[in-house]
């Protein structure tokens, strides 16, 4: 111990490859053998040599190769317990990954074919197409990596662990910058692949534009992830929670209203059919050419790819230099500079009070609040109040998994992300009503809007239903040991979510029907489809969830990228496609009307189903919790 | 060896720690004891510098730690009430991590390891994943990885929970020994027990100040009280202008 002081740095080179002084001391006074120092006890016996080759390569290892290797260590044990614990699962997933690359390859195959089919527009559309993808994902790229860092950086206990330890505020920056990217993006890289297969092939390029086209977008992805965590660091400096959600509604509303003022619904061009499509194709091009904007990355990334993709190969060459030199300026700037900002922003994020606290009016409104009889009873509760015939137990439930809900801000962010762009979907749906005329178009168009919106449900009911049981974790004991009872707490839990999603699920599908000007048989006849979707995905997320828990883990993200949360959301996606293709079969408004009984038919059949996804999981789930009662 | 200088931290206009001023020598043993929301928590963020204190300063071996976080935390080790663990590494990789990242050889996780694993009982453990030991091995996982440098600052929060009488007793030995050895110890805890056994001084915290320092002899003269050490922190702590319950939780 004494020969670790201030002037001889405690792993100094005086140090290395000697016994510290006070530990022989100890081992002296315990009459341990010095001896057997020699026999490394952390390494087995049997692989000692291995391990010791591999702990021998790795001296010196920096703080961040040694977080990458923790990491990647335990990456790989979550896989390996994963395919232990059932290969069906794995075999499922595979399928799905295979079905929905196949799938979506080939609806932009033809898409591809179809307008390379127009002389002259063709290329001009692929083209426009390409930088309009690219625009939306590095805006939602921003939007999850600012949400995912938050949480990363300032809501992790790991965060907490680092920063007592000797790791630089700069290595825990870089550290959580890269593993926020990779969540952030991987996703989104997935979906978009079938995509660039699709214009690959469509367009003839040679193999080389593949891989090139994954190194542009390597480079592509660390832009929103520099942006996401320099705009995090800043809100975690500057707002608490609620200016947060203040600002975010704020912001979501005002990027909405934006988005329907530009994409507003503006008046025909006459009758004659050519001139309406130059007309429209005209008005499409100039609305969109804000995703041409030459300072956007993604405008960098859709240029490099383009023009690789047509064998330009030195201006190609020029836009990945661009993307690759701003990556690394910027990527050098979150990993060496942004320590001091992070370090100050997690202090002030753990010593924060109100943010209205600097006001005298706010203390005034506290002293007042504090002094009255129904200090607690808030908005949420007077309105859960009103449910009548509601007992007192499952109201204090449900206003509890509320406030949690709301009081945790990047559940909160999520969602906000996910309305954001159900509002730009509704919104463009005005467009469609407008040029919509052949029976087909409108019954297609129609029938994707239910799968659009079943999918909206079913990203809402694994996302944020799922983890609902789990997140519970350690605390279960207070839920599970009050006179409520366990099985009523799940049942709390359906019907909560039941009428949550129901609310949000059947007004979106009314308001996508009405804005497809829809007659109101229609309207009805979809929202009846997705009430009993809203039923089977609850139940199925709710069942599900009580049968695969994980109370260990706080973060639902990682609840759901669980074991369990994987199967509820490919059952989800077998669920709705089965759904949507069943009903369309049997649609009373196919050309030509489809018989009665293939109608009645089709419904059986549906309902069937859905009491087979939904009701199954929720029964096996209630009665497990049952057992899980009697244990307890 | 721990220094704290006019101390101050505030949650929004909460005061946590109040010109808290301490100053502990190198190899003592000393116990913080406290109510809840006393300031001892708060005290231990700002010592381990997870948190920036609103004023004042606090030194760890000479070190600001503040202004030269890095050099105060290589000579420190931290265990915290619940402390964080890789779940799916190993006790025996997550030592290696621990000692890798205080830049100490293999050998030398090794050697300092063994006598450690050896009195925590931690050799049946130590190749199975984290997540499935049970609390109390946890516990004794994050001490050993603490001690594994042989800081000479350990600032331990609660360090009896989850742990059994017998590694209860390790670990109070421990303390013992390296304290005699010239560590600095910080202990926090509401064990009146365990204060009073391994401390060489304790002191109490109350609403933010210090309000007893001293042996645990000095602490019970002080009160006037000649019974066990509760008796002297009831008296030390009573505070007559706490809010009442009634009519905090509404009707």
């Amino acid at each position: 111990m004494s020969q670790c002081h201030k002037e001889t740095d405690c792993w100094g080179s005086n140090r290395v490859g000697k016994v510290p002084i006070g530990r022989l001391n100890r081992m002296a006074k315990r009459g341990v053998d010095n001896s057997s120092l020699e026999q490394p006890i952390l390494v087995p016996e049997t692989e000692s040599g291995a391990q010791a080759r591999l702990l021998g390569g790795s001296r010196g290892r920096s703080p961040l190769r040694l977080l990458l290797w923790a990491h990647l260590r335990q990456s790989w044990r979550r896989l390996r317990s994963l395919t232990e614990q059932s290969p069906l699962l794995i075999g499922l997933i595979a399928l799905f990954v295979g079905g929905y690359f196949w799938i979506a390859f080939w609806l932009f195959y033809h898409a591809f074919g179809f307008l390379s089919s127009f002389p002259g527009l063709g290329p001009l559309l692929s083209e426009r197409l390409l930088f309009i993808l690219f625009a939306f994902l590095f805006v939602l790229l921003l939007f999850s990596n600012l949400i995912i860092s938050y949480t990363n950086l300032f809501r992790n206990r790991e965060t907490t662990f680092l920063l007592s330890l000797p790791v630089p505020a700069e290595t825990i920056v870089s550290w959580k910058f890269l593993e926020s990217i990779l969540l952030a993006s991987w996703a989104f890289l997935f979906l978009i692949s079938p995509f660039l297969v699709a214009y690959g092939l469509v367009q003839s390029v040679p193999w080389h534009f593949y891989p090139m086209t994954l190194l542009f977008l390597g480079m592509f992805i660390v832009l929103p992830g520099v942006v996401g965590t320099w705009l995090a660091i800043l809100v975690a400096r500057y707002m608490d929670r609620r200016s947060f959600q203040i600002a975010a509604l704020t912001f979501g509303a005002i990027i909405l209203g934006g988005f329907a003022w530009w994409l507003r619904a503006e008046a025909g061009a006459g009758d004659d059919q050519e001139t309406r499509v130059l007309v429209i194709l005209d008005r499409l091009l100039a609305k969109t050419a804000f995703a041409q904007f030459p300072w956007l990355p993604s405008y960098w990334l859709a240029s490099g790819v383009l023009f690789w993709s047509e064998g330009a190969i030195r201006t190609a060459l020029f836009f990945s230099s661009v993307l690759l030199s701003y990556a690394l300026l910027f990527g050098w700037v979150v990993s060496t500079q942004m320590g001091t900002w992070f370090y100050s922003a997690i202090s002030e994020v753990h010593s924060r009070g109100h943010v209205l606290g600097r006001w005298q009016w706010f203390h005034n409104r506290q002293k007042a609040r504090s002094s009255a009889s129904d200090q607690v009873t808030g908005p949420v509760e007077r309105i859960i109040g009103w449910i009548p015939k509601l007992g007192r137990d499952v109201r204090a439930l449900v206003v509890k998994d509320i406030r949690l809900f709301w009081r945790d801000t990047s559940q909160w962010g999520q969602s906000l992300v996910l309305f954001g762009l159900l509002g730009v979907y509704i919104i463009n749906l005005r467009q469609f009503s407008q040029q919509l005329t052949q029976p087909f178009w409108v019954h297609l168009v129609a029938y994707l809007n239910l799968a659009a919106c079943s999918l909206n449900l079913a990203t809402l009911t694994t996302r944020f239903v799922y983890p609902q049981f789990s997140l519970e974790g350690k605390r279960l004991w207070i839920v599970g040991l009050a006179p409520l009872g366990l099985e009523r707490v799940v049942r709390a839990k359906f019907w909560l979510a039941l009428i949550a999603s129901l609310l949000i699920t059947l007004s979106l599908v009314t308001l996508s029907c009405v804005m497809l000007k829809m007659p109101f048989a229609r309207v009805l006849y979809f929202a009846g489809a997705v009430t009993v979707m809203c039923f089977t995905l609850t139940g199925m997320a709710v069942g599900l969830g009580v049968l695969y828990p994980n109370f260990k883990e706080d973060n639902p993200s990682k609840i759901v990228s669980g074991f369990g949360g994987t199967f509820c959301l490919v059952l989800s996606f077998v669920y709705i496609l089965s759904s949507v293709v069943l009903l369309a079969m049997g649609s009373p408004w196919e050309t030509g009307g489809s018989a009665a009984g293939l109608v009645a038919a089709s419904w059986g059949i549906f309902v069937t189903i859905s009491l087979a996804f939904g009701w199954v999981p929720l029964a096996i789930g209630l009665r497990r919790v049952r057992s899980i009662e009697m244990e307890g | 060896m721990v220094e704290i200088v006019d101390l101050t931290k505030q949650f929004g206009d909460v005061t946590a720690v109040d010109h808290l001023n301490l100053k502990i020598p190198r190899g003592e043993l000393f116990t913080i004891l406290g109510p809840n929301a006393a300031g001892k928590t708060t005290t231990i963020k700002v010592l381990t510098g997870l948190i920036k204190a609103t004023s004042g300063l606090a030194f760890l071996a000479g070190y600001d730690v503040q202004r030269a976080p890095m050099e105060a935390r290589k000579r420190l080790a931290y265990v915290p009430d619940y402390p964080f663990l890789y779940d799916k590494l190993t006790p025996a990789e997550f030592l290696r991590f621990i000692g890798e990242l205080f830049r100490l050889r293999v050998d030398q996780v090794n050697a300092q390891g063994r006598d450690l694993i050896e009195r925590f009982q931690l050799g049946p453990y130590l190749h199975q994943p984290i997540e499935g030991l049970s609390h109390g091995t946890r516990q004794r996982v994050a001490i050993v990885s603490a001690l594994l440098h042989d800081p000479e600052v350990f600032v331990i929060d609660e360090p009896m929970v989850g742990l059994d009488p017998h590694h209860g007793r390790v670990v109070k030995d421990i303390l013992q020994e390296r304290s005699r050895e010239g560590m600095t110890v910080f202990l926090s805890t509401h064990q009146l027990n365990v204060a009073e056994e391994v401390a060489d001084r304790i002191g109490i915290m109350h609403q933010g100040r210090l309000a007893a320092l001293g042996t645990p002899m000095e602490l019970r003269r002080h009160s006037g009280s000649d019974g066990p050490l509760e008796q002297a922190f009831l008296a030390l702590t009573e505070d007559e202008s706490m809010p009442q319950g009634d009519g905090l939780l509404g009707k």
